[in-house]
Formats: structure tokens, sequence, C-alpha cells
């Protein structure tokens, strides 16, 4: 089945698993997606490149949504609940909100390590769309 | 400057009414505003209008709309949105008109109609570089709740809230909305009876989570002199009208983002727009949230009156659940939210939400709000929520 990235750039699969933001060089502000500029408003060089993210960061929230999303989701039917992480990557200074996957929303603490991987979201017509989701991870030391 | 007075106030009823067009409601409100101020539809200088992007192309241009069914008089007309802060943004620019010197009287019109269910997002350019950031985060499955529910989840973390601290909001406010002849919903729900309603996006459930109505709200700003030459009374002053926007660092996901600053990194407060305006307003005003009577803030959700009350300045943070559980918060308390029903009661209409707010306060303070009045009222602060960082405060006094 066609492979569709539901945002293109905006993460890795190889070598590993990561998202992809861009992070100025002037002042090192992180964004995520990539911005052709920086949102730094107090930085005028607005030199950005695309920087890969930790693999690894922390569960900073967690909602599971009950109701399917309308379109361009495909929801299966009937309707599994999704659960939306909050993933916080502190050596970036960022948040990222993305699926749960790997286990359920009653496994989760506050905290916990989360690891980046690349999954399929949903299948449409076109093909499967896939994209960055977060799942427990081992506690190390290098996050 | 001149001060600025409401001279008068139209509102509809709100709900669904599939057999009568925006257009309709929003001219009826219009008109509704114009005659109680007592002045005619051709004695309008200027009007602001909700720019509805449900209403397609002619809802875009609203005003123009209503104009052209009301009679065209050759006014200027603006058109402008602002996601859900819409109402705010129209008041603060009748404001500026009438402040700057350039119109004596200015006509604020909202009207819209909701889809059903979750805000879908709007059609976009199929050939753009990139899909809308807004496509995207329907994509991996993320609903306008849900960024409420995760903030909504650290707030318990953090101070201990409970599930019960948000359904007694919605028991609050629904007892509100039952004594509102304009609200959608007039029912007064039990704790136990919103703890039994479908969860959405947990922990916030289907009565904690304002539905998507049909409504419409109007209001006529004069300026000090042609109040008095038209004899308003009593002259309800716009006392302050702020807009403001989201600052760098600050930690909120912003609806349809897909990230923020992290909570340890963040150099701005959280909703850092809502912050802003509501102290904008407190300073243009001379006063404070301690000199208010009562507040009509943007209760989207139950975390949102909740947090609202600490990002509005009337408790530190952490200590709105204990304005709630100690009663200060319903009609009688020491501040009573949303004596309205809020949009808890009347569902959200983005374009008109933040003038139903200046609609009841108007009448709250002439002493016209019947079983829902606020004992003695005379100064009160209202509030709303816009998607993507943007936010108006306005106060209103005697």
């Amino acid at each position: 089945m066609n492979r569709i990235p539901v945002l293109e750039g905006s993460f890795v699969s190889e070598p590993e698993p990561a998202l992809v933001g861009s992070r100025c060089r002037s002042c090192e502000t992180v964004a995520f997606p990539a911005s052709f500029t920086c949102p730094n408003p107090r930085c005028m060089d607005k030199d950005v490149a695309p920087a890969p993210l930790s693999r690894t960061g922390r569960l900073a929230s967690w909602t599971t949504v009950h109701f399917p999303p309308p379109p361009p989701f495909v929801a299966p039917d009937p309707f599994v609940p999704i659960t939306v992480v909050e993933v916080e990557f502190a050596s970036e200074g960022i948040q990222v909100v993305g699926p749960l996957t790997g286990a359920g929303a009653d496994e989760l603490r506050m905290g916990m390590p989360m690891e980046t991987v690349v999954e399929p979201y949903y299948a449409d017509r076109d093909g499967e769309v896939i994209g960055w989701k977060f799942r427990p991870a081992e506690e190390s030391n290098d996050d | 400057m001149t001060d600025v007075i409401v001279a008068g106030v139209g509102l509809h009823p709100w709900g669904k009414f599939p057999h009568k067009s925006w257009v309709e409601m929003g001219a009826e409100v219009a008109l509704e505003a114009v005659k109680d101020a007592g002045v005619e539809w051709t004695d309008v200088e200027a009007m602001v209008s909700g720019a509805m992007q449900w209403g397609g192309s002619t809802g875009m241009r609203s005003g123009n709309t209503i104009s052209a069914a009301l009679g065209e008089t050759g006014v200027p007309i603006a058109n402008i949105n602002n996601a859900c802060a819409s109402g705010g943004s129209l008041m603060r620019a009748a404001y500026a008109m009438i402040t700057s010197g350039m119109h004596d009287s200015v006509l604020v019109i909202g009207t819209d109609k909701s889809p059903k269910g979750y805000f879908p997002s709007v059609p976009v350019l199929a050939d753009e570089p990139q899909p809308p950031v807004d496509m995207v985060r329907w994509q991996v499955g993320i609903p306008n709740p849900a960024y409420w529910a995760l903030e909504m989840r650290k707030r318990m973390e953090a101070y201990g809230s409970t599930e019960e601290h948000l359904a007694k909001v919605k028991v609050k406010n629904s007892r509100h909305g039952a004594l509102n002849p304009y609200a959608r919903y007039r029912k007064e729900f039990s704790l136990e009876q919103v703890l039994a309603s479908p969860m959405v996006c947990d922990p916030l459930r289907l009565l904690e989570i304002c539905a998507t109505s049909d409504g419409a709200a109007a209001v006529l700003l004069v300026s000090d002199a042609k109040a008095r030459r038209l004899g308003v009374n009593p002259p309800i002053k716009l006392a302050a009208c702020s807009l403001a926007s989201g600052e760098f660092g600050d930690p909120t996901i912003r609806i349809p983002l897909l990230s923020a600053a992290s909570d340890d990194a963040a150099s701005a407060p959280l909703l850092s727009e809502s912050r802003l305006a509501a102290q904008m307003a407190y300073e243009q005003a001379g006063l404070g949230p301690e000199d208010m009577d009562f507040v009509e803030l943007p209760d989207n959700s139950s975390w949102h009156e909740l947090q609202y009350l600490e990002t509005m300045g009337f408790c530190d943070e952490g200590e709105a659940e204990h304005l709630l559980d100690k009663g200060a918060t319903t009609l009688g308390g020491e501040l009573p939210v949303c004596p309205s029903g809020g949009f808890s009661s009347f569902g959200e209409a983005t374009m008109a939400q933040g003038i139903l707010q200046i609609v009841e306060v108007t009448w709250q303070l002439r002493g016209a709000a019947g079983a829902r009045q606020v004992e003695g009222a005379q100064k009160a602060i209202t509030e709303v929520y816009g998607a993507q960082a943007n936010n108006s405060a306005c106060i209103l006094t005697t």
C-alpha cells in the first residue's frame, strides 16, 4: 500500500524514528513542524535549518478522544478511541502532541519517558497515511 | 477621548434554526439594537460585522449582506473574523472608531450558524506546497476539546482538581441558564446527571463542553455627546475594550497547532493573550478585578471557567476550585460568573458570542436581567477565548 507522510519532512523513520523540526542557528529556538523562519520575536537573524528532535521525551499530559474526528480523518467503524499525548522534549524546550501507541491510557503516568515511532494513522483510497506516534520507553539517562 | 456608551442592544434566542437564515437573524438583532437606542436605521454611521466562515462568501461579508437586506446607506462596513474572539474584536474596532472621533455611532453585529459537533476545518487551496496545520491536526486526530482536556489534566495533576469540579461548573451554569429566556439550554442539571454524561475527551464530558449553536447579537455604540443628545438612560459606559494576541514562549498548545514551548522552558504565561487582554482592559478602565461585581467569561468548557478565573486575575493559580466550592461564583455569591448561563447554556456561535456577553452585561447594568439579575451590579468584565491566540476583554460600568 502507498505510504503517505501526514506532513512531508516532519519526521524520519531511518536510522531511527524521530520528529524533525527546525532550529535557528542564531538563537537556537526550535519549532515543530519545521518553519521557514524563526518564531522568536527578538531574533532578527532568522537563520533556520531542519533539525531532528530528541527521540525520547517525557509525558506532559494526555487525553482520550472518544468520538471520531471528522474528515480527512478516516475513523474505523466501530470507532476505537484515540489517546492523544503531549510529550515534552527538554533539550529542545518544546512540547509536541501526537497519538499514543503501544500502551493503554491506564498505563500512563505524568513524567514517564516516551519515545517517538512512525506508524500508520489511517488508510484512505490514496493509501496509508503515516505519521509520528509516541509510546512509553525504558527509563534512560540520555534525555 | 470621548466616552463610549452602549445605546442599544439586540439579542436573538440561541438554538438551532434550520428554517431561518443567518441573514434574517442578523438583520433582526441589528434593527432591534437600533430601535432600542431610539434612532433610525439611517442614523447608523458605520457597521462592523462578524465574517462568518460557515456562510461561505456572503457569510464572510455578512455586514454587507445584512445592509443590503435592511437598506443600503453607503456607510463604511468592516467584516472581521477572529474565531471565537470575533465578537470582542468587533467591539474593539467599533470602540476605536468612536474614541478616535471618526464616527458618533457604530453598529456591531454578530450572526452565526454553526456546523454540528466538532468544528471541521475550512476548505483550503489544494495546490499549496504543504497542507495547513489545521488539516494535519485532524489527520493526527485532535479535535478542539482535546486541547482543553490536555490542559485540564495538567491542572488536576498540579492542584488536585477533580472530575467533580468540572461537573460543578456545569451544574452552576445550568442553574443560571435556566433563568434566561434567550438561552438554548434551560434545564438544570444535577451533579450526578453531569457525571453520567458521555466522556468526550477525558476528563471533559459532553455536558462540560459547550455545544455549537445558531445565534445573533448586536450592539449600537455611540459617543458620549451623541448619547446625551439621544437621552440614553441609563448610559452604560464601555470603559475598556482590549484586544491581545499570544506571546512567544507561551506553553499553551493552540488550536490547531501541534507544539508549544515546554512548561519548563516557557517564558510567557499559559493563555498569554487572555491574561494580556484582561490586564489591558483593567489598566484602560483604571479598575481591577476586585472592583468587578460579576464576570461573563468564555466557558467554552468547564476547564475554561476554572482557568479564566485565574487568567483574569480573580484568584491565584490553583485557587479557582476553591471559589467554586465555596459558592462564590454562583448568583448571589461574591463574584457571580456567567449569570447569563454562559456558553454552556447558549452554545458557541463564534461571530456572536462576544456580543452576547455585552448584551447580557448591558441588561444587568440596566437592572433589567429579570430572574438572573445580579443585585446592584455596576461594573463587570467580559472576556472571550479565540482559537490561535487572540483575545478581547471589555469592561462596562454604569
